[in-house]
């Protein structure tokens, strides 16, 4: 029992200070390819953190979409800036690193910024260490009306039932962010996938995998940990490989049928508030007897907004660009 | 037709409305101007209908999903959230007007959906008694925005969209990490209840910092504002209209709930604080005006002046109460008309010439009258001359001042109107003087010249409306918390 003890202090030990050592090197390597890297390696470690606080459904979120999915976007980024300078010459790139370092290398705006800083981090460990080490939280009353949710699954209650309201926001702003990147014109990747057969294998072989993951965790929402978030970026994940692999929408798709997949969840939660409006005078008020079906209902279509947003997210540019010009 | 009236669930149609409103918007974008013209219309009418609801029975509750606070999350209106939902609906359907004659055809297409999801995230800001639903509509409203303005496009759009998403981004996290130093404390997300348990301890200072710091900096007030100016100027004008008119007054709108909900019993002395920053926004905003050579940028630092105006009421509240938060909401309302039709004239002005140099106007006030009396008018109110509900604001919060023997306040309120008529008659001056070298000119379509020329008329207007409209401004007594703490004072 001792000795366990103390191998767990010791893991979350090393797993605070890897933490601070990574955001560190993180912030501050030079080249954007291994701070994207590091990054990466902050997420994963974050998910293990989040596992030793026994949130499983943060971890689950965190490794699909802080370390997955974040980690894929800032790569494509990447790749989209080398090819920008690749496009341009190296010489305005070293010029703008020249010119970079010219203006890091002011000292004095270095500590003007980090005072603050400082100071909000001690007012704030202080803040901190002040607070009771159990939170009253809502966990009791989460517990006692989880009859009344439709699931068995906490965090699944709260999301789709008790605070439904703000998953409803939450997945219009998903959606809000793919139409505000659509919006600035990016046009599309000039350089056409390479045809990799690694790469086209190991798609072929993951993608029906991903599919059936996404489908349990999404299944396994009700009781366990899981939902539509989690169900929708291993899906979108499955998209994000396609992608890679070089395969892409057929036009006659990538007009109003994309956007109505990436409409679907948020207006299937806008139809079921307005139904329980009707029906029963409150928002998004589901009756005990059918909210089990409901949230199911609500948490699919999400699942499947969400994974096709995460994915156009990942391609960046409109999928029927082309018919535009 | 009253039963109607009554009986429909008005706050609820604000949210949904202009969400469902933006997602046809993407779906047919053939149609987008009457669609979204209509949806604002829509809009409008709800708020008239809470305005009969709230004049007939007080302040809105709705608990979402039938769970009461602290499970569920709580809608609540009262004459505060009127008055800014009206505001919105009002100036939103003038800029929309506006923008179906501004924009061609594929950015129409672009900006309905993004305009939409920026007015449902108003609303349900307005709407929300929640701490973290208050986030998710601060996360919406700051992403649609930075949106939009990248809308613009070039390098001047993207980098000001750039630095307006850090800022926003910044701003939201620190407001995020003050809810959850509250919820664990407490173990409620809901305004009332927290108002009911709230007492200073040093968790609660630091949530009070940390959130008054993430919605200073989405107010932009001095030393906050860097990253106005260069979002503000570098979007589509109506656009700007929107950011300066609506956008900044939402955070400072929720600023101004939560002090006076939580924060104001433990928090009075930090008040003189945001006074001496309001002082210094007046000052610095006003100065920077004066050195502008462009219309907009000089009209986007007058937001950052007038929003140091809007500070002045929290020092002077202590002593002066209602009529502090009177003049403040005055000076808002009054500002978000005047500075929106500002915006559109510019537009119109940027329009018509290619530019927006001060220096070469070139004779507008001959060539396009109606804007340039929009931008007088607008200008009217600005300053505080009156007969505007610029004066009228100024007049309450000089009246707070004086109650107080606050001189040195009520010096800078009278030197901030000063200054703003030195900067507006800058560029009128020059509405009526020759260029030296004439440019080619565009047509400006009526409807963008009238839809300035009658938001600043509103302005101008609020000068003798307001018997009306303080009234609906004390439904529910929004101010209360602090007349309470002002009884115990006397």
């Amino acid at each position: 029992m001792e000795a366990l003890s103390l191998l767990q202090w010791l893991i979350d030990g090393l797993i605070g200070i890897g933490l601070l050592w990574l955001a560190w090197r993180a912030l501050f390597c030079p080249e954007l390819f291994k701070a994207i890297v590091l990054f990466i390696a902050f997420g994963l470690l974050m998910t293990l953190a989040w596992v030793r606080l026994k949130a499983p459904d943060v971890a689950l979120a965190e490794v699909a979409i802080g370390a997955g999915l974040t980690g894929a976007l800032l790569l494509s980024s990447w790749a989209k800036l080398r090819d920008f300078d690749a496009n341009k010459g190296m010489g305005v790139r070293e010029k703008n690193r020249v010119q970079s370092e010219q203006k890091t290398k002011r000292p004095f705006f270095h500590w003007l910024s980090a005072t603050p800083v400082l100071l909000m981090a001690v007012g704030l460990g202080y803040g901190v260490l002040q607070l009771s080490p159990y939170a009253t939280g809502l966990s009791t009353a989460v517990a006692e009306n989880l009859d009344a949710s439709g699931v068995s699954n906490p965090v699944t209650a709260v999301l789709l039932n008790f605070r439904a309201y703000d998953t409803l926001l939450e997945i219009a702003v998903l959606l809000l962010a793919l139409i505000g990147i659509w919006s600035l014109e990016i046009r599309p990747s000039v350089r056409e996938a390479t045809l990799d057969p690694v790469l086209d294998l190991l798609a072929r072989l993951l993608t029906p995998l991903l599919l059936l993951v996404s489908a349990y965790l999404l299944w396994v929402g009700a009781h366990a940990s899981g939902g539509a978030f989690q169900a929708g970026s291993v899906l979108g994940a499955a998209g994000v490989l396609l992608i890679l692999a070089g395969w892409r929408l057929p036009l006659s798709l990538a007009g109003l049928p994309l956007r109505i997949t990436l409409v679907v969840g948020l207006s299937t939660f806008i139809a079921v508030a307005v139904l329980m409006m009707l029906d029963r005078g409150q928002l998004l008020a589901f009756p005990p007897s059918q909210a089990s079906l409901i949230i199911f209902v609500l948490e699919t279509t999400a699942t499947l907004s969400i994974a096709a947003i995460l994915a156009a997210l990942f391609l960046g540019s409109r999928p029927d660009h082309s018919e535009k010009i | 037709m009253g039963d109607f009236l009554l009986t429909m669930p008005w706050a609820v149609v604000l949210i949904l409305l202009p969400l469902v409103g933006a997602i046809v918007c993407f779906l047919w974008p053939k149609n987008v101007n009457q669609l979204g013209l209509v949806t604002l219309a829509g809009v409008f009418l709800s708020v008239v209908g809470l305005g009969a609801w709230l004049l007939e029975n007080g302040v809105y509750h709705h608990a979402v999903g039938g769970w009461n606070a602290p499970l569920g999350i709580h809608l609540y209106a009262d004459g505060l959230s009127l008055v800014m939902l009206g505001i919105t609906a009002l100036v939103g359907l003038f800029v929309s007007v506006y923008a179906t004659a501004y924009f061609d055809r594929v950015q129409s297409e672009q900006f309905w959906p993004l305009w939409l999801f920026l007015l449902t995230a108003l609303n349900a800001l307005f709407l929300s008694a929640d701490m973290f639903n208050l986030y998710v509509t601060l996360e919406l409203l700051g992403l649609s925005a930075v949106a939009l303005v990248a809308l613009a496009g070039g390098k001047a759009a993207l980098n000001g969209a750039m630095r307006y998403l850090l800022a926003s981004l910044l701003g939201s996290l620190l407001f995020l990490f003050g809810v959850a130093l509250l919820y664990h404390t407490y173990g409620s997300l809901d305004l009332a209840i927290l108002s009911e348990q709230i007492e200073a301890s040093p968790t609660v200072w630091m949530a009070l910092g940390l959130i008054s710091a993430g919605l200073l900096l989405k107010t932009a007030l001095f030393p906050l504002h860097f990253w106005l100016p260069p979002a503000h100027a570098s979007a589509f004008s109506p656009i700007s209209a929107l950011l300066s008119a609506l956008v900044v007054k939402a955070s400072f709108y929720l600023l101004l709930r939560l002090w006076l909900e939580l924060f104001w019993p433990i928090s009075g002395s930090v008040a003189g604080l945001l006074g001496i920053l309001g002082v210094m926004a007046i000052l610095w905003g006003s100065l920077q005006a004066l050195r502008q050579t462009r219309v907009k940028m000089l009209v986007a630092y007058s937001t950052v002046a007038q929003i140091g105006y809007l500070f002045l009421a929290f020092p002077l509240a202590m002593g002066a109460g209602v009529t502090a938060w009177n003049a403040v909401m005055y000076l808002a309302i009054s500002h978000a008309l005047a500075k929106a039709a500002m915006f559109m004239a510019a537009g119109n002005l940027l329009r018509f010439g290619g530019h927006d140099r001060i220096a070469d106007l070139d004779q507008l006030a001959q060539r396009l009258p109606l804007t340039v009396a929009a931008f007088a008018l607008a200008g009217v109110s600005l300053i505080g001359l009156p007969p505007s509900g610029g004066f009228i604001g100024k007049w309450l919060l000089l009246e707070a001042a004086l109650m107080q023997g606050r001189w040195d306040l009520a010096v800078v309120i009278v030197l901030g109107g000063v200054l703003a008529a030195m900067y507006l008659f800058k560029v009128l001056g020059y509405a009526f003087t020759e260029a030296s070298t004439p440019s080619k000119v565009t047509a400006v379509p009526v409807r963008m010249e009238w839809a300035a020329l009658l938001l600043a008329s509103g302005a101008i207007l609020l000068g003798f409306l307001a018997p009306l409209i303080l009234p609906l401004l004390a439904i529910g007594t929004p101010f209360d918390a602090f007349s309470s703490a002002q009884e115990v004072m006397s």
